[in-house]
Parts: C-alpha cells; structure tokens; sequence
C-alpha cells in the first residue's frame, strides 16, 4: 500500500542517564504519600524523640539553662552510646509504624489493578522497580533514624569539645550501620508482603503480626522448651542485638524470677542474629522476585 | 422464559414473618462464607496462629522426660494462652477473619452480589458474623484443646488424676470459655471496623496498643476493653513480671455473672450497630 | 406513555452527588415495559442511574420506586429485579455454575430447583460446557455471559444491564440483542445502556439520553428526533430523475438541501417539516413522472439523535 507521507518520527531528542530511571517511582509516590494526613502526623511524632533528644543534650551542656528551668544536679543523663542506642530503639520503633503504614501501598495496588505490566513493557526492569520502590521508603525511614541522630551526633560533638567527635566515630558508624540495617529489613518486609497478599490492608496487618506475634510465638517457645532460641524469630529482639553490639552496650536484660543457668535468660549469639536478619532480606528479594512479574497465572 | 419473579416460597410465609426463608438464607451464606473464605490453604495463617502453640508444646511433651513439673507446666500453659492465644493469636486470627468478612468482598468487588440478592443486610452481616464465629472457634478452640492435652498428657498418670479428678476440666471449660467470649467480642469488633473503615487495620492497631497496655490503665480506663473481662475468666493467674509490673494498676475483677452477659451485651449492640450501618452502605469500588 | 405506579420504574426528582461531584441531577422519569436504552458520554450518570434503580446507591435526594418497590425490602425488591452490573469480577475460586447455583439458594430455592433454574439460565446464554471450570479462567466474554446468565436466573420482572455487549464476540452479541428484545416483547422491563447505538437502537422501544448527569430527552427514538428541529430530518431517496425529483422539492420553502448521489439515481434531502415533505412526496409521485425506488429516514436513529443532542463535544440543546 502506498504511502502518501511519512510524518511520523520516533523520539529522537536527548534522554535522561539510564541510572536515573527509578528516580521516577519515587518522584510520584512522595508526593500522594504525602497527602496522607496519618503520615504527615506519624513523621511529626517521629521527630519528637529528635526534638526531646536535642534539648535534653543542650541541658546537659547549658547549667544557666537547667538552673532556669529548676533542675538541680551536674548532669542529666550521660550522653553517650547508651543514650543514642536507647534513642536509636524508640526511633526504630516509629519507623516500624511508618513502614507497616506507607510499606504495604507500594507494591500491592500495581498488583491489584494490573499496572505492573505497564511499567515492566517500558525500557524499565523489576530491579529498578524495586529500588525505585524502596527509595521512597529509605528516604522516609531515614529521615526519622540515621539522619537526626548525625545531628544530634555532631551536636553533642560541638558541645562537647576536646575531640568527642573523633574519640566517638564508632557512635556515628553504629548509628549509620543499625539505621541502615533496620530500614532495609523494614523495607524488604514491606515490600515483598504488599506483593505477596496484593490486599493493603492485609499487608499492613501482617506487617504487625509478623512483629507482634513472631515475638508472642518466640516467647512461647522459650517459654516451653526452656530456651532461647525462640528469640531468633523476633526481629525487634534480634536488631536489638545487632545494636547493642554496635553501640557496645550490655545486651537484653531479663528482669524476673529465672535464676542463674536458666537458659531463658541467655541471649541469641550474634553471629545468629545477623543471619537471620540477613536471612529474611534474601527471603524477600526471592518473594519479590517470585510474585513481580509482568503475566498473570490463573489457575 | 417467564418473567414474574420467584415467588416467596409459601411454607416461608406464615405468621406473617418468612422464618424458614431466613433459615434458608442464614444456611445459605454461612455455607458460602464457610466455603469461600475458611478451609482454604491461603487462610493458612490462622492454622499457624492456632495451633503453633501446641505444636510447640507437643514436642515439649515429646522431650521433657520428667524435667518440668505439673504445676509448672500448668503456669506456663496459663502464660501462653493469657499472653500469646489472648493478646495476639486470637486478636490477629479475629481481625484477620472478620475485617476481611466485609471489607474483603469490597476490595475483591463481589459484595454488590449479596446485595443485589433478596436478602435483608441484617441477615447478611448475621450471617456473615456467624460464620466468622465459627472458624475463628472452631481452630482457636481446637489450639486451645489441643494445647492443653498435650501439655497435661505426657505426665502420664499423675496428668489424667490432674485433669479428671482435679482442677483440670474445669481449667479447659474455662479457656474453651474465654476462647469463646473472645472470639465473639473481638469478632464483632472487628467486623463493625470492617464496614466502617477503608483501612480497618488502624483502628485495630489502636485497640491492640489500648489492650497491651490494660495493665498500667487507671480502674475507670480498664473497663473499656474486651480483655479486662476475660483476664478474670481464665482458671490460672499468671504473675506479672518485667518493667511492667511496677506500673500495674490493680483493680476489682469484674464477677463472672456480669463478665459474660456484658461481654455478650457489648458484642450484640456492635452487630446491631453494624447491621444499621449496613443498611445504609452504598457500593463504591473505588480503586485501592 | 402513562404507566401506573406498579408498571413502571419511578424516579422522582432524584439527584445523587458523590462528595462534590455531580452523578445525576434532578431525574424525574417513568420507565415503562419494553426495552429501554440508556444512551450517554461516558460520565453522564448512566451507571448512577442503574446503581439507584437497584438500590446499590442511595439518592441524595428525590426517591426511586421500581414497580412500586424500593431497595429497602429486599426480600420483595430483589426477586423482581436482575442487575447485571459492569463490575467483572466474582467472589474467589467460584465456578460459573456455582454463582448462578449460590444466587438461586439465597432466593430461598432448594437445592434441586436452584440446580434445575442454574441448568436452565445457563442454556439459555450458551455456557453449559464451561460452566464446571473456575470462572478466574474464563475470557471476557464468557464472563460476561456468566454475569448475565445469574441475572435472569431467577426471571426477573425488571432487567437491568450494564453494558450487557462488553466482551462479546459478534454472534455472542446478536444472542444476547435476540434475548433481550425477547424479553422486552414478554412485558419485562429491560433498561440497557450501551456504546453500540446502532445494535441498541434495533431493539430500544425508547430511548433515555443523559449527559452531565441530565436527562437531555427520553421518549421514542422517533418522537425525540421530531423534537430535534433544529437539526432538519435527512431522508434519503431513490427515484428514476432525482433531479426532477429535486427541483420539483425545491419548490418549496421546507426544504433545506438535496444532495445527488453519484450513482445517479439517489439523492440526500434534508427538510425542516417531515410531515410536509412526505405529504408533497406524495403528491410528486402520483403525477407519474418520477418512479420512487425507496425512500427512508436517514438519521431519526439512536447514533443521529446522540450526535445532534450530546455530539462529540457533549454540547446539549
């Protein structure tokens, strides 16, 4: 068939650097994250603790201010790997919330309604979909762990004096390094959960679940078995581990009435710990692997 | 073809109230619900959320060979069900089994079908609400048994002397009991949550924070949760310990013969608040 | 046409907004027995007014009454009407002969008559073979069957379908018109919205045209396009001398344009009085020197009078 005129051209102007692709998934997911009203109120309680720990380090640096206020004593609380580590648990722990909010609305609704395809039939791999996903909620953990907590590294550093900073790196690297790790281990089950149920909201209540009732069910088996190898199911006790050994602290500590050689009062080795942190990254990057596919399986 | 409609069938019509139509319709849906969403291998989770537990206790039983004792085990079995079948198994497999009741068919798009069906929605959400009950006691019952025989049976003599002619039986009447209670409290909860919330999850981490921390509330605050009223049902007191227990706030047991009225009271006034909602609900699939 | 109360589908001043947004304003109809076509852009409320006649939306204001019933007495409303709705999907792991089977049994049916009545509708849209295997693993189109199967399963007086032809190979689609014309012929109320105007119009007995959530004209396909004035009636003709036949016409003030065809011997007429037309028609006939082949109208269509009211730019008169 002849044809008359050939206007049509395929693009051939500049194109943005190939690295950059996934940057696209993130761009649009902030901003309708960010219409959330829960997660604009989740972030703000997530900066208290930032906000309380600022204030409590320029107290224990300031004596006007703490005479002002009528606190009596030198000092408050010793800021030291103690206080980041306890700080670094109760951020974790609002990080978790946002996680088990944003995490599960992800992956799920490209699932559900069938937009996976669409992304997958463009010059776009399901690797750069995952990094493109887990950079939305690497930005938001961060924002509430490893990042204030620099500050209030540095802060500390400043107002202290005498080479704090330097003779502290490892605070600093312990809280890079177990910032990282949790946010990873978060990420990874959020994702691969909301691509596993397909259903948001099963996604989010199994995001607790497997917190909460892993710990329930951990306890459980120590409980019966008169051990301590249920706590290796228990991600909170685990990343716990993992930081006290960063921060050098002591580890759990058990208050109750369990004597000495009871072996319910011993911890998971840390080698274990690791692993099984590890161990459940790899189990959600073969799940995503497994369910991010272009096709469709009936059966 | 005809084209009159089905009429009501006669026998359904007398005494002015289509009761064998009801029965009929009641039947009909706890058999669908049965069929659809329990027994399946993806309801998985809530086998492993009842009857973990007594697996775990069952190799216990397997390879204690006389290190534990009676009264020991007993404690053990009370911690378990109170802290973990209580606060978390049934809590989860509840929330799970019943949000999904409602809101599932709206996300799976398949609840206008009942809808556009001769049924009146009161009867769908009693429906609805029955079978849930009975899943949910069904495998959370089961654990619970379960849990308890193994626990009792690998003492041999001395743990049949225990169950028959000691406290026994009436420890397992009493957690088949709270078992029940719960089921049906936290079931009807959560599947009022299920038709008035998008994302009911949220409300149901709130209640879950609320009930964790029961023990540090004041007396007044205490009594508005489900599990200030089971606690005093169940036979064995399990001792506080860790940092909570210098925050306990101790308050008067609820008696048993207000416990269980009022329980069941609280959970009939939810269905019937969920069946007046749903009579107003309009189908809007909006995408997730 | 006046219907009693207990014949027709009443909507009474019923508006219906979503938040802010507008789904329908101010509807008052009738609907009578016969195969209605609702007819409209996409947006225009078509579906809004199905989900109100079926009571799976409540109006924001005004009522709805179908054959004297509302929604709110399901156990009588429901065994009238069928809805066969555009959502295509099912509950989980269902096959087609259980969905309509499970219909049948919350009507209340025993087990053998809900088996029988499920053989029965099954038949009745082709789906007999397939009806064992899981609906997740049917094509579009035997889904939609399936659909519409479960909703005349229990023969309903009034049948309700949204976009009943979606999915549906062109014998497929010719099966289902036959039955729903069958049906409007047996006195059920058949209301159909559709985007294939010229299968709708063979069928539709009336017509229902909305757009932005207005009802722009309802009636008879015939009666609307005579109210149409302003867009003249186009008629075409084939004569021996359409030219003759054309200067004879444009004798008189009625008659806007004649187009020839190239054929030579059919010709295009557009004019602003119908009735006069024919009428002189008529008369240029009887004088014996032009032999009239076929005449017929041209655009009093459901696709014509779509165009002159919503056109494609949703413009309404």
């Amino acid at each position: 068939m002849a044809v008359y005129k050939r206007t049509y051209k395929p693009y051939s102007g500049e194109l943005t650097a190939n690295w950059t692709r996934f940057t696209i998934l993130p761009r649009y997911s902030l901003a309708k994250i960010f219409d959330s009203k829960i997660l604009i109120g989740l972030l703000l309680v997530s900066l208290l603790p930032f906000l309380v720990a600022a204030t409590i380090i320029y107290l224990t640096h300031n004596p006007i201010a703490r005479t002002l206020i009528g606190m009596r004593g030198e000092n408050i609380l010793s800021i030291d790997n103690r206080f980041f580590f306890q700080l670094l648990k109760i951020q974790g722990s609002l990080a978790f919330l946002i996680t088990a909010w944003i995490g599960p609305g992800l992956v799920s609704p490209d699932l559900t309604n069938n937009a996976l395809p669409l992304y997958l039939c463009r010059p776009f791999s399901r690797v750069e979909y995952v990094l493109g996903k887990l950079s939305v909620l690497f930005f938001l953990l961060s924002l509430v762990t490893w990042v204030p907590d620099l500050f209030l590294y540095v802060l500390q550093g400043e107002l202290e004096g005498n080479g704090w900073l330097m003779a502290n790196l490892s605070i600093a690297y312990a809280i890079v390094a177990g910032s990282l790790l949790w946010i990873t281990v978060q990420s990874l089950l959020a994702l691969a959960l909301s691509a596993w149920v397909k259903w948001r909201i099963a996604a989010s209540g199994l995001m607790f679940a497997i917190f909460f009732v892993a710990a329930g069910f951990g306890e459980t088996f120590n409980q019966v078995l008169r051990t301590y190898w249920g706590h290796t199911i228990n991600l909170v006790y685990l990343i716990n581990e993992v930081w006290a050994d960063l921060f050098g602290v002591p580890t759990n500590v058990s208050f109750g009435r369990r004597g000495v050689g009871d072996p319910r009062t011993l911890s998971v080795p840390l080698g274990v710990a690791w692993a099984v942190l590890l161990s459940v990254c790899a189990l959600c990057l073969l799940l995503l692997n497994r369910r991010l596919r272009a096709r469709e399986v009936v059966r | 073809m005809s084209s009159e409609g089905l009429a009501i069938p006669m026998r359904a019509k007398a005494e002015g109230y289509p009761w064998q139509l009801w029965r009929t319709q009641l039947l009909t849906i706890l058999r669908l619900e049965l069929k659809r969403n329990f027994f399946k291998l993806r309801g998985f989770w809530i086998y492993l959320l009842a009857f973990a537990p007594a697996v775990i206790i069952a190799a216990h039983a397997a390879t204690s060979r006389g290190r534990c004792t009676l009264e020991e085990d007993t404690t053990i079995l009370a911690g378990i069900f109170e802290l973990f079948y209580l606060r978390l198994g049934i809590f989860f497999g509840c929330m799970g089994i019943f949000t999904r009741l409602f809101r599932g068919e709206v996300i799976e798009k398949s609840l206008h079908y009942y809808f556009l069906a001769p049924v009146r929605r009161e009867l769908l959400v009693l429906g609805k609400f029955l079978a849930g009950v009975i899943a949910a006691i069904f495998f959370f019952g089961s654990g619970v048994l379960l849990s308890f025989i193994f626990m009792n049976g690998h003492f041999g003599q001395a743990g049949r002397q225990y169950v028959f002619a000691g406290p026994g039986m009436g420890q397992l009447g009493s957690y088949l009991l709270v078992t029940v209670l719960a089921c049906i409290g936290y079931g009807s909860l959560f599947l009022l949550m299920g038709i008035l919330f998008r994302n009911p999850v949220v409300p149901a981490v709130i209640i879950l924070l609320w009930e964790s921390i029961n023990n540090v509330l004041p007396a007044m605050l205490k009594k508005l949760s489900i599990i200030f009223y089971l606690l005093p049902l169940c036979p064995v007191e399990v001792p506080a310990e860790g940092l909570g227990t210098l925050f306990t706030v101790v308050a008067d047991p609820v008696p048993i013969y207000v416990a269980i009225p009022g329980l069941l009271c609280l959970s009939a006034l939810t269905l019937f608040y969920a069946a007046r909602k749903i009579r107003s609900m309009e189908i809007s699939y909006g995408t997730d | 046409m006046a219907y009693a109360a207990n014949q027709s589908i009443l909507f009474d001043n019923v508006s219906k907004f979503y938040g802010d947004v507008l789904g329908v304003n101010r509807i008052s109809l009738a609907i009578g027995p016969g195969v209605t076509s609702l007819v409209g852009p996409n947006g225009s409320g078509k579906t809004t007014l199905m989900n109100l006649m079926t009571g799976l939306i409540w109006p924001t204001k005004g009522s709805v009454r179908v054959l004297g019933l509302t929604a709110q007495d399901p156990e009588r409303f429901f065994r009238l009407v069928g809805y066969c709705t555009q959502f295509d999907s099912f509950a989980r792991g269902v096959t087609g002969r259980e969905f309509i089977y499970d219909s049948l049994r919350l009507h209340g049916l025993t087990h053998k008559e809900a088996a029988d009545r499920t053989q029965e509708s099954l038949e009745r849209v082709n789906m007999t073979e397939a009806a064992d295997r899981k609906v997740a693993a049917y094509s579009k189109g035997m889904r939609q069957r399936v659909r519409l199967a479960q909703s005349i399963c229990h023969h309903p007086k009034v049948l309700v379908l949204d976009e009943p032809l979606n999915g549906l190979d062109p014998m497929a689609r010719a099966e289902s018109m036959a039955l729903f014309s069958a049906l409007g012929k047996d006195g059920m109320h058949v209301i159909i919205s559709s985007h294939i105007l010229h299968e709708v119009d063979r069928i539709s007995d009336q017509v229902i045209l909305l757009n932005s959530g207005y009802v722009v004209a309802e009636g008879q396909i015939q009666g609307v396009r005579d109210e149409v004035k302003e867009h003249p009636m186009q008629i075409m003709l084939r004569c021996s001398h359409p030219g003759l036949m054309a200067a004879k016409l444009f004798a008189q003030d009625h008659i806007m344009e004649a187009k020839l065809h190239d054929d030579g011997r059919g010709m295009l007429i557009r004019t602003r009085d119908a009735g006069r037309f024919y009428s002189q028609l008529h008369e240029i006939v009887l004088e014996g020197e032009i032999d009239l082949e076929a005449v017929a109208p041209a655009d009093d269509d459901v696709n014509s009078v779509y165009q002159y009211l919503i056109g494609s730019e949703g413009a309404t008169v």
